[in-house]
């Protein structure tokens, strides 16, 4: 066997050894969300007798979806998690967005460089840290716990700063500053010029922004369980969580339960996701 | 339409660096002005100075009269092509060029025919409802021209706007310009480091170094009449040849040394040197390519201006021959006739047309011969 021989046998051994090993990754990350697919559509009989069976023995049922959003108040807690994702998503690309735009065409200003220094040095703080104080000063000091827009407002704090170090990227990169003076000339006073050729120009890093961040303010649980205690007021992964807490046994219901609270997240991601490689190696290179 | 006005305006950024200096002109309605440099020159900065881009330190620019410092670049009727186009990517070439009448709330309807008529005298018809990325650089150019045109705008600003451009591209478009500028009749200031472009293109020409306007005249004036060393070494392809050479003053006449060359200085030219006191001093004398001649009857008729040396490269371009040769240290290009016999390595004796040449003071660079 010649030397160029053996180097192909390798090669090849180690991207078999390679694909197996994503196999395995991708199998064990994927079987959860299977076990919920194929057990959502049995009863609880079934779901007993052989939970691994894509098909039960009393056959496919949808009834589990009608019970579960009734006792979870699904469409109650659906709203609430619609709203408080909607507004902070997009409360964060707007401020995110305009933030960035006046730090990098003012790069000479000291204030926007200290901004932006302590911006991206507020991304290192875990929010475990300031949890604990949060809650004693909105809800002792102003009382104002168990509000939607305070949710919305300190899921867009928390989140400005990521999102103004991806536009801030985007917009040194990207846009040319001909553009705007370009747009200068033609008639565009500062907040047209942003408004009407920027931010159109942004759209794969507002894509990006935007499915980053509604699935974390989707998903979150620790920071609306801190804020929302008023049951009417919760969102879905709180109502998951108690739900599976009262009606742990019945696992059909359970499964619906989770299935109705992913669905949303995910169709929105596969909306989006062409846009979030673009959005996240925009500027990486020169264009 | 309008008549421009700038007075020693000056550019000075915070880090105390000078761009532009004490710059002066006044441009007339309907000029073609040519703003040309090397790069760093201040030439950029002044244009952008006109936009309304950057500030003025000091100084007074006026359209029309009206003093124009503070207004803002949109309220002062100007229009601008920048080098990279700068077309909105996500606007159709309708949406572009329509977009300054959009912004001013003009109907819809004037909008589309405005367009419509820049499309037309641009050849953009076929290409309205494409998007910039899927036209090519002539293409895109033409559509940032005609983002100029349906504005009407009292003064076109080009900055650079064919360097993009491939060569064969860039002399089709060249042309386009010139005609377009006949056909609206509008100011144009036009920023270029070409100076082929600066030559044909522009009723005057503004030669900028460091910040410094060197001379404001016609292209003409300016190839025949350089008032330093520094335009007539920029103006003019390829490049006037420089010598350095030693005067000499024998009686009523002035000769110059160069190397073992002799030259006698003709009557209406030796004044400057005799009457300067350059006698025993050194000067630069400066020719153009085209003034060296090789022809038998001129160098019969010129025995007095002669200079020999060895053909070191011959370069056939069809209808004329460029001879690259060495004079007493100085690289020296002669035009000559296409079926001039001289070939690289043979020696060779050329005539200088000593009516055309131009004489230089070594220390200052300003030409003897003539001053603004």
């Amino acid at each position: 066997m010649t030397k160029n021989e053996q180097a192909a046998k390798a090669r090849k051994r180690k991207h078999a050894i390679m694909i197996t090993l994503l196999i395995i990754v991708f199998i064990l990350f994927i079987l959860p969300f299977i076990l919920v697919l194929i057990n959502v559509f049995k009863d609880q009989a079934d779901i007993t007798a052989n939970p691994l069976a894509l098909i039960g023995e009393h056959g496919f049922t949808t009834k589990n979806f009608p019970e579960a959003m009734r006792k979870m108040d699904f469409l109650n807690v659906f709203k609430n998690s619609l709203i408080i994702t909607t507004c902070a998503t997009i409360l964060t690309i707007l401020v995110s967005a305009m933030a960035s735009f006046v730090i990098v065409r003012n790069g000479k200003w000291k204030a926007c460089a200290i901004l932006f220094a302590l911006m991206i040095a507020s991304m290192v703080i875990p929010f475990q840290v300031l949890m604990v104080p949060l809650v004693s000063v909105y809800g002792g000091v102003f009382g104002i716990l168990n509000h939607r827009w305070l949710l919305i407002l300190l899921h867009t704090g928390f989140s400005v700063s990521m999102a103004t170090f991806m536009f801030h990227g985007a917009i040194h990169s990207n846009i040319p500053l001909e553009l705007e003076e370009a747009a200068l000339i033609d008639g565009c006073s500062r907040w047209q010029t942003f408004w009407k050729i920027v931010f159109p120009l942004l759209k794969p890093t507002i894509a990006t922004v935007a499915i980053i961040d509604a699935m974390a303010f989707w998903n979150d649980y620790l920071l609306p369980s801190l804020v929302l205690t008023d049951k009417e007021l919760y969102t879905i992964p709180i109502a998951t969580q108690a739900f599976y807490g009262t009606y742990s046994t019945d696992i059909g219901l359970v499964m619906a339960a989770l299935l109705l609270a992913m669905l949303p997240i995910l169709i929105l991601y596969l909306f989006l996701q062409k846009y979030i490689v673009a959005g996240v190696t925009s500027g990486a290179v020169k264009g | 339409m309008a008549s421009l006005s700038l007075k020693h305006i000056e550019k000075v950024y915070e880090n105390g660096y000078h761009a532009v200096s004490d710059f002066n002109l006044e441009i007339e309605d309907k000029e073609f002005i040519i703003f040309v440099g090397p790069s760093g020159c201040g030439k950029s900065t002044t244009l952008r100075m006109i936009a309304g881009l950057e500030d003025i330190s000091s100084g007074e620019f006026l359209i029309d009269g009206v003093k124009m410092n503070d207004v803002e670049p949109k309220d002062r009727d100007i229009a601008m092509v920048f080098q990279s186009y700068a077309l909105y990517p996500h606007m159709t070439v309708r949406d572009n060029m329509g977009f300054a009448l959009k912004l001013r709330k003009v109907p819809q309807e004037e909008i589309n025919k405005k367009v419509d008529e820049a499309a037309k005298i641009l050849n953009l018809e076929k290409f309205l409802d494409r998007k910039p990325k899927a036209l090519s650089g002539g293409q895109r150019q033409r559509v940032a021209m005609g983002r100029a045109i349906v504005r009407n705008p009292k003064v076109f600003l080009m900055d650079e706007p064919l360097s993009n451009l491939d060569a064969k591209l860039r002399v089709q478009m060249r042309t386009e310009i010139s005609k377009l500028h006949e056909k609206l009749g509008t100011t144009i200031i036009y920023v270029t480091h070409d100076q082929t472009e600066a030559m044909t293109l522009g009723t005057r020409i503004v030669v900028m170094k460091d910040g410094i306007v060197q001379q404001i005249n016609t292209p003409d004036h300016l190839y025949n009449k350089p008032c330093n060393l520094f335009v007539a070494g920029f103006i003019g392809s390829p490049q006037m040849n420089f010598m350095d050479a030693v005067v000499e003053v024998k009686g009523s006449d002035a000769f110059l040394h160069i190397g073992e060359n002799t030259l006698k200085v003709p009557d209406d030219k030796k004044s400057v040197l005799i009457d300067g006191g350059y006698d025993g001093k050194t000067v630069v004398l400066g020719i153009r390519p085209e003034n060296i001649k090789d022809d038998p009857d001129f160098l019969a008729a010129n025995a007095d201006s002669q200079i020999k040396s060895t053909i070191g490269v011959k370069e056939q371009l069809g209808a004329e021959v460029f001879l690259y040769f060495d004079v007493n240290g100085a690289q020296t290009i002669a035009r000559v006739e296409p079926d001039t016999p001289l070939k690289t390595g043979s020696d060779a004796t050329f005539a200088l047309d000593m009516k055309k040449i131009h004489l230089f003071d070594k220390d200052t660079e300003l030409n003897l011969l003539y001053q603004e």
